[in-house]
């Protein structure tokens, strides 16, 4: 038994180094964290002391007055977003995983594309939205508007969204598709039935990133999709069209106190708009995944 | 919807017979009976191999298969790991065809056809020729939607029949007391061995004429090995069953018939109680005494 209770001579060693990378796993935690409590905070500490809830109802004037005009027109945009570069990314996605014939040495194929989207996903955002505005705002007479700020927008967040459907899918586990395959399911019905059903945590959150870029975005807007002190019209061509990150970038940069004000407003509506945004996400999640192998 | 196959089972044994005398499922024993024979005119052998080859690339898993699979037996399939009974029976419903490198010489046939005749259907195949797995692989749905999922795409049921269809092969598996009252719940909820009944459950609702088993008791614990073995019998002769198992405890139990491969061959076959107590090879002799595994 001696033996046994005996400590090891390397014990003291070994707790060190645990003890080392507890705390190293501790400190990372905290550098990741501490940012984000830090800028909530921030904006949460000089935006609610003002707060109105009339910022919610009424029109902007420019460095005063409400965001009513901005958050529907970001809310447009994200919805926008979620058709157009959902639609294109997801079904990239599945055709990256799925339908794309594998290499000779078994690496997945789908060359061309697969290269495409790592370019895509390269692009500084700046970039892509002076392109854009030549391309498009210029170019194609389409003016400041809402299609070109969704093209842009979407083209994007695309990548990520391709991505993380291609990676969800390739973690589907052997044993669905076999199963599915086995019992003479039709590819598309597999695909459709067993195997995105299992993937749709990680396809939801690609989404999801996806559509908080887009909302945070401003660069590429400033150049597409212009300003505006109306309410969306829903006319996609020749409108400019109001967003949030357009307030808060620039107000921010105005003298006086009510500009500031604005602008803390507009980013403390942005961060309840990206939580609530999360917290449904995981709610639809939860109720798709309630039979899922990992929730037993 | 379609007759269960449960139905005319002491009928199908009468036939059986009479197929032990014949080339063909005769006709006419009894004419009302005779009609609710799905087999009835088919040829004795469900499934033949010709000739049959397995390559992935250049590496050959298996040579100069020739064997056939008669209606309504058990066939064990029985040899030490590597030697390419997994393979040989995963090309039985084509589940290789789409593995990287795969390439046949020879044949299989289904019912006297080519399974790779281009009029052939996939799916039909895999439906007509069903598989369970090693591992319990129910699908993350609710245990009703399990049973169901092959029947649905089948468009085998719908609506409220699937239900019906549910409670039938679930009592079929003897799972029905075990999970009538919560249908709606995560299948991983269940044991390992409820898991594979339901999967069972599951290929039989498809209708199959023979099932495939790759180790289907290897995960299972030997009372949940028991009722699967049992039930496997209870299937026959309404099926025909080709399993593979390293449990030659099992494949004395339950086969008919016992193909014994080693090293990429198929070493011998025949009657289970034969191959066991006076094997004609070696190599056939040493392994099921125990002397090579």
């Amino acid at each position: 038994m001696s033996i046994v209770t005996q400590s090891y001579p390397k014990t003291n060693l070994r707790r060190a180094r645990s003890v080392f990378y507890r705390g190293f796993s501790l400190l990372a935690l905290a550098l990741v964290a501490g940012p984000a409590i830090w800028l909530v905070a921030g904006v949460v500490v000089e935006a609610v002391p003002h707060w109105q809830w009339s910022v919610l109802t009424t029109l902007s004037q420019g460095t005063s007055g409400g965001l009513e005009n901005a958050l529907l027109g970001t809310l447009v945009l994200m919805a926008g977003v979620l058709v157009l570069a959902g639609g294109v990314g997801v079904l990239t996605g599945i055709y990256l995983s799925e339908l794309v014939r594998p290499r000779r040495n078994g690496a997945p194929g789908g060359g061309v594309l697969r290269i495409a989207v790592d370019v895509l996903s390269g692009f500084p955002s700046i970039v892509l939205g002076y392109v854009g505005y030549v391309a498009l705002c210029v170019g194609l007479h389409w003016g400041y508007s809402l299609l070109a700020a969704l093209i842009i927008l979407s083209l994007m967040v695309v990548p990520y969204i391709a991505k993380s459907t291609e990676s969800a899918l390739r973690q589907v586990p052997t044993n669905y598709r076999e199963g599915a395959e086995a019992l003479g399911m039709p590819v598309g019905y597999a695909l459709r039935r067993v195997v995105i059903k299992s993937a749709l945590p990680g396809i939801v959150t690609g989404l999801l990133i996806a559509l908080a870029v887009a909302g945070g975005e401003t660069a590429p807007l400033l150049y597409t999709a212009g300003a505006s002190n109306n309410l969306p019209t829903f006319a996609f061509l020749h409108q400019p069209i109001s967003y949030l990150t357009y307030y808060v970038w620039t107000d921010y940069n105005q003298p006086t106190p009510q500009a500031h004000y604005v602008s803390y407003d507009a980013a403390l509506i942005l961060i309840v708009l990206v939580l609530l945004l999360l917290v449904s996400a995981r709610l639809i999640v939860a109720r798709t995944q309630r039979h899922a192998e990992s929730t037993r | 919807m379609s007759v269960p196959y449960a139905v005319g089972e002491g009928y199908a044994r009468k036939v059986m017979d009479e197929v032990s005398k014949s080339e063909v499922v005769p006709l006419g024993i009894d004419p009302v009976l005779a009609n609710l024979d799905p087999d009835q005119g088919r040829p004795r052998q469900v499934i033949t191999t010709e000739g049959l080859n397995l390559k992935f690339s250049e590496t050959t898993i298996l040579s100069g298969v020739t064997m056939g699979f008669d209606r309504g037996t058990i066939t064990a399939l029985i040899g030490p790991t590597g030697s390419g009974k997994s393979t040989f029976l995963r090309t039985l419903n084509r589940m290789n065809d789409k593995v990287f490198g795969f390439r046949h010489e020879g044949d299989v046939t289904l019912d006297g056809e080519s399974i790779w005749a281009p009029q052939q259907d996939l799916l039909t195949i895999r439906r007509r020729v069903g598989m369970l797995f090693q591992r319990p692989n129910p699908f993350p749905m609710s245990i009703r939607d399990n049973v169901v999922a092959g029947a649905k795409a089948h468009g085998i049921a719908r609506g409220k029949q699937l239900d019906v269809v549910a409670e039938m092969r679930l009592r079929e598996v003897g799972l029905w007391d075990a999970v009538k009252d919560r249908l709606g719940d995560s299948p991983y909820r269940l044991s390992g061995g409820q898991q594979q009944l339901l999967c069972l459950a599951r290929a039989l609702a498809v209708g199959p004429e023979v099932l495939l088993l790759d180790e289907p008791t290897s995960a299972l614990d030997p009372i949940s090995t028991e009722a699967v073995e049992s039930l496997l019998r209870e299937m026959t002769p309404a099926l025909t069953l080709i399993v593979v198992t390293h449990n030659l405890g099992q494949a004395r139990r339950i086969s008919d018939q016992t193909m014994f491969f080693f090293d990429g061959h198929l070493v011998e076959h025949g009657a289970t109680a034969e191959l066991f107590t006076s094997p004609r090879e070696r190599d056939t002799d040493r392994y099921v005494n125990g002397l090579m595994g």
